[in-house]
Formats: C-alpha cells, sequence, structure tokens
C-alpha cells in the first residue's frame, strides 16, 4: 500500500521565539533552530512500521520554503522513500484550510491507502489538519490517535478526548493525525542521513496541482509577546512553616480555597 | 451570510461549560450586530430548553441513534445543515476534544476560515477578528478572517458564560442528510473515575525530573486528590516513563490554563512553560532557587518537594474541612 505523510518544518521546542518588528507577522529566525515538527516524527515512524509489514512505499509531502527541506532530509533519512515540495508563497503564506485543500489535490493523484500527518503543529499550535484533507478527499479521518492497527481494508483506532479515548474502526483510505503514545521514532543513522540526500525531492507548484492562487481565509495580522509573568514571593525554611505560608497565600491573596 | 450559530456539548445530562462560555460569546456578538444566535444541540435534546434560555432564538436538534456518540461525519453534516438553516457567518463552539475535530472538518465542509483555541475576540471588527496562542502559548496572534463563514473554537476557562435569561427559545428539529459514516466509534473508553484530564480541571498538580521516578508521583497524586486537581507532568518525567503521556503539559503535551498550577521539581524549561504560562496561579516548589520557574511562580517555596508537599497536602486538609 502506498502511505502518504504530511511534513512541516517548525521552530525547536526549545526555541525562544520572538515577534520580528519588520514584519510583525512573522518571527525572527536568527538563532532560531528549525528542526521537522516533533508530532510528525511519530507519524513517519507509524507510516515506515506499516509499509515494513505490509509493503509498499512511503511518500512524505511538505509545504513550506526552500529552506524546510531540511526537515523533508530529516524523513528521507528515517526511511521515507521520496518527497514533494510545494513552495509556491500562495501554499506557504496561507492559512490551514487551504493548505489542507493544497495537500489534498497532491495527494489525490498518488491514490494512497492511508494518509499520516501529526496531531499538531507546534508552530501554528492547529490540529486541524487530518480532518481538512479527509473531507476535500470525501475521506474519513481519525484524530490525535495514539494507537492504531492497519488491516488490507480498515484500522482500527484509539483516539485521545478529554480524558477519556475512542476506539475507531475505520475503512481505508483514511487520513490519521498521530500523537507521541503511538511509538518510538527511530533515529536516522549516519548512513541514512547521507542516502536521504540521493532520494528524490520533487519540486509541486500550484499550477501543477491545477490549482489557481487563492486569497487565505484567515491570515495573521500582528503577533505579540504575551504579558511576562511577573516573579511573586520566594520562601524558604522549613518545609512546615512554608506549606502554611503558601496555604495562607491561597486562601488570604489568591482567594481559591 | 449573517446568523451566529452556537455548536453545543453535552455531558451526562448537563450542558458542557464550553457551551455556556460559547453562548457568552455569541450573545455579545448578538446584541452589537443585531443579529439572532442559534444554537444546535446533538446530544441529550431533553436540554433543548435549558440551553436557549441561554438567549438563543433558535435551538436545532436531531434525532437518531447516528448522534448517539460524537462522530465526525455525521455530526459535521448536521452542524453544516445547521449552518444553512440559520445562515451563520460565525459558527462558535469551545475548544474541546470534539470541539477541535468537528470545528476542523466543519471550516472544510463550508469552505470557510477557521480559527481555533481563541482567546480573545474583536467583538466590534468587521469582519470579526480574534486572537489565539501560536508557538504553544510563547506568542499571541491577532488573526483576521476574510473567509466566509468563520469557525471559531474558544479555549476553556476564557470566556464569560452565558447566564440564563427568561427568555424562550424555538426548538426546531432538523433532518440532515444521512451521511455516508466509514469511522465508527466501537468502545468509548471513560478515564477512570474522579481522574480529571489537564485539560478539563481548574487545578493541576504536577511533577517533574524532581520527583525521581514513578513512585514519586504518589504525594503529588495524594496533593491532587485533596484540591480534587488534575496530575500533570513534565516531558522529563514523561520521557522516562515515570508516567503516561497524557498527563503531560508543553509544548509537545497539552497546553492548559487552569486557576492554579502546583509546579513540583519542575525547572520550568521554555517548552513546559509554554504549556501553562497562562494560568491564572502558579505555585513552584523546587529545590532549586534559581530554577527559572522560580521567578515566574506567584507563589515559589524553596526546599525538597518530598518535604513540602505533604505537609501542604496535611494544611489543605485542615483549612478545607
Amino acid at each position: 500500500m502506498t502511505i502518504v505523510v504530511i511534513l512541516k518544518q517548525v521552530p525547536d521546542t526549545e526555541a525562544v521565539v520572538r515577534p520580528d518588528p519588520s514584519r510583525p507577522q512573522g518571527i525572527l529566525t536568527e538563532d532560531v533552530k528549525f528542526i521537522l515538527n516533533p508530532y510528525d516524527e511519530f507519524a513517519v515512524e507509524e507510516a515506515l512500521s506499516i509499509a515494513e509489514s505490509t509493503g509498499g512505499e512511503v511518500v512524505g509531502i511538505c509545504i513550506g520554503p526552500a529552506e524546510a527541506e531540511s526537515a523533508v532530509l530529516t524523513a528521507l533519512a528515517m526511511g521515507v522513500d521520496r518527497a514533494m515540495m510545494i513552495t509556491d508563497p500562495g501554499a506557504v503564506e496561507t492559512d490551514i484550510v487551504t493548505k489542507g485543500r493544497i495537500l489534498a489535490e497532491a495527494i489525490k493523484p498518488l491514490n494512497p491507502s492511508l494518509v499520516l500527518c501529526g496531531r499538531e503543529w507546534i508552530d501554528t499550535q492547529e490540529d486541524a489538519l487530518a480532518a481538512v484533507i479527509a473531507e476535500y478527499l470525501d475521506l474519513p479521518h481519525v484524530g490525535n490517535v495514539g494507537k492504531l492497527s492497519v488491516e488490507s481494508s480498515k484500522l482500527t483506532a484509539v483516539r485521545e478526548m478529554d480524558g477519556g479515548s475512542l476506539e475507531i474502526e475505520s475503512t481505508l483510505p483514511a487520513i490519521v493525525s498521530c500523537s507521541k503514545d503511538l511509538n518510538e521514532p527511530r533515529y536516522p543513522t549516519l548512513i541514512k542521513i547521507k542516502r536521504a540526500k540521493t532520494k528524490e525531492i520533487k519540486s509541486v507548484t500550484l499550477s501543477d496541482l491545477n490549482l489557481a492562487f487563492e486569497p487565505p481565509r484567515s491570515r495573521v495580522k500582528i503577533l505579540s509577546s504575551p504579558p511576562a509573568r511577573q516573579a511573586g514571593r520566594v520562601v524558604k525554611g522549613e518545609p512546615d512553616a512554608t506549606a502554611r505560608d503558601a496555604v495562607a497565600w491561597l486562601s488570604d491573596e489568591a482567594k481559591i480555597i | 451570510m449573517t446568523g451566529i450559530l452556537v455548536i453545543a456539548e453535552t455531558r451526562n445530562g448537563t450542558i458542557h461549560k464550553t457551551t455556556r462560555e460559547a453562548a457568552g460569546a455569541a450573545m455579545e456578538l448578538s446584541r452589537r450586530r443585531s443579529v439572532p444566535a442559534a444554537a444546535l444541540l446533538l446530544t441529550e435534546t431533553q436540554l433543548a430548553g435549558e440551553l436557549g434560555a441561554l438567549g438563543f432564538s433558535t435551538v436545532y436538534t436531531v434525532e437518531g441513534e447516528r448522534y448517539g456518540k460524537y462522530n465526525s461525519e455525521s455530526y459535521t453534516a448536521a452542524a453544516a445543515h445547521a449552518a444553512r438553516q440559520c445562515s451563520a457567518n460565525i459558527i462558535l463552539m469551545g475548544a474541546t476534544g470534539m470541539g477541535r475535530d468537528l470545528t476542523a472538518r466543519l471550516a472544510a465542509r463550508l469552505n470557510g476560515a477557521l480559527a481555533s483555541d481563541v482567546i480573545r475576540i474583536h467583538y466590534d471588527s468587521d469582519p470579526v477578528s480574534v486572537v489565539r496562542p501560536v508557538y504553544s502559548g510563547k506568542l499571541l496572534a491577532e488573526v483576521e478572517l476574510p473567509g466566509s463563514p468563520r469557525i471559531i473554537s474558544l479555549r476553556p476557562n476564557v470566556f464569560e458564560p452565558a447566564s440564563p435569561s427568561g427568555q424562550q427559545a424555538q426548538v426546531v428539529r432538523l433532518d440532515p442528510d444521512t451521511a455516508s459514516i466509514r469511522a465508527q466509534v466501537k468502545q468509548a473508553i471513560q478515564a477512570a473515575q474522579g481522574v480529571l484530564d489537564v485539560t478539563e480541571a481548574d487545578i493541576i498538580v504536577s511533577g517533574g525530573r524532581g520527583v525521581g521516578g514513578p513512585e514519586g508521583f504518589g504525594v503529588i497524586r495524594d496533593l491532587a486528590q485533596v484540591l480534587n486537581a488534575a496530575v500533570g507532568a513534565s516531558r522529563a518525567a514523561v520521557d522516562s516513563d515515570w508516567i503516561p503521556y497524557k498527563h503531560q503539559v508543553g509544548q509537545t503535551g497539552k497546553v492548559v490554563s487552569p486557576v492554579l498550577y502546583i509546579a513540583c521539581g519542575i525547572s520550568g524549561a521554555i517548552q513546559h512553560f509554554a504549556g501553562m504560562g497562562s494560568s491564572r496561579f502558579i505555585i513552584a516548589v523546587n529545590k532549586d532557587p534559581d530554577a527559572p520557574i522560580m521567578n515566574k511562580a506567584d507563589f515559589a517555596i524553596v526546599g525538597d518537594l518530598f518535604k513540602v508537599v505533604p505537609v501542604l497536602k496535611e494544611e489543605l486538609i485542615k483549612i478545607l474541612n
């Protein structure tokens, strides 16, 4: 079976992210390390392990600027067979619903049995992708999946939801978004990192997909830093005394209890 | 397209608090724009009157087994149907697990604009614009929504809930087209009795590297129980397999904004702080006075969590009884 994995490049989780004063919709990228979206690693790992047992090709698709190629290379080094990159500004600088529509068009000719993506993009903090792609392809989706088993014509997935979970059975093809409980992503070996550079990364434009530019449905007007938290009271000393101070503060000042 | 639609969620015979919060925002929009607001109730339709009394002119209901449990395909079909009925231009829902999933698929179905996990609405802007956290709350984005309709999910615990009015809504039963359902819920696995999820709790007691091992979470759980709080954890604790992933708070876990967050043995790395920095109050317990969390907490206790936390628990029992 053919499996498609959606890839995105994002700033590292430990990065300090600041708005760019000259371009307030964007962030300062100096000193920021960019990585493959952490949840996409779970999607890649899951795709590879399914392909290893059922046979078939794993194709990565990434919307992003040319620099996002390093995230694609990470996926190729993990074992993804080939990749497509859509670098049109009309695709890169648009909203998640439009991106999902573009990705759906890119996925269609591959006719995959399964499309996997990360549960969330940690930069824009959006988790809509699986549902949006599924809707445009008129396929079922299961979001936020922590356990997955795939057979020839159906899948069973456990979806985490507000504390509990749902066991969902779906026909294939389907779109699944992957969470951390799913697996432990493999580390690419040096030899695989080298080999990744020889794998195909095909550049795809919106016109290749027969799509015209569409104005974004939503767009960031301005980014700002949230108000910084001020240091509060610091107490040290005997545990009995400090704990009593804390309880007194909770009832008298914070007025929570 | 002018209407406002709220998609309601119920839990065990009650209207979910995020639905009351969405109703609050809907009423504000309705007043300022002089347009009516409608609600869609997919489950527990006996609550239609109570829901309507939050100020809605119309409550749409649906009947049938396919709405018994959340299903993205049948719910999307019903929500799209209701949106067309009231020519909805703004659709609001709580950003719960169901809310985030449904609004995503609905936005694509209606070819609209999506804004998820919104913390502020600029009620007077036209078209409506919103504020939502990005980079797990490291930054806030003001977002314009030129697309239509606008489908907006609201972060829990942020918006003022609507209070019941004397108003009586018209209840209209819809009969949406039967969607082909390809993803079926086989089984709903509830969380163990009394175990709260971090995204739903008003108070979270969280443990990090400082708890030292899986047994170390014992004192964390004891304190959480006394406060009826959820148990959270840092990535370090989860990656060490001390506690399951569903407890993880941070950029690659859950983003939370409880009334009180008690961080025990957590240094407060950037990615963790991103997930809980919008809590109303933060208490930190840490041996290291220089840990980053200590100058961001409202109340910081320098000390050994294994000595401090049990005393905290005993003192709280005294005051709560």
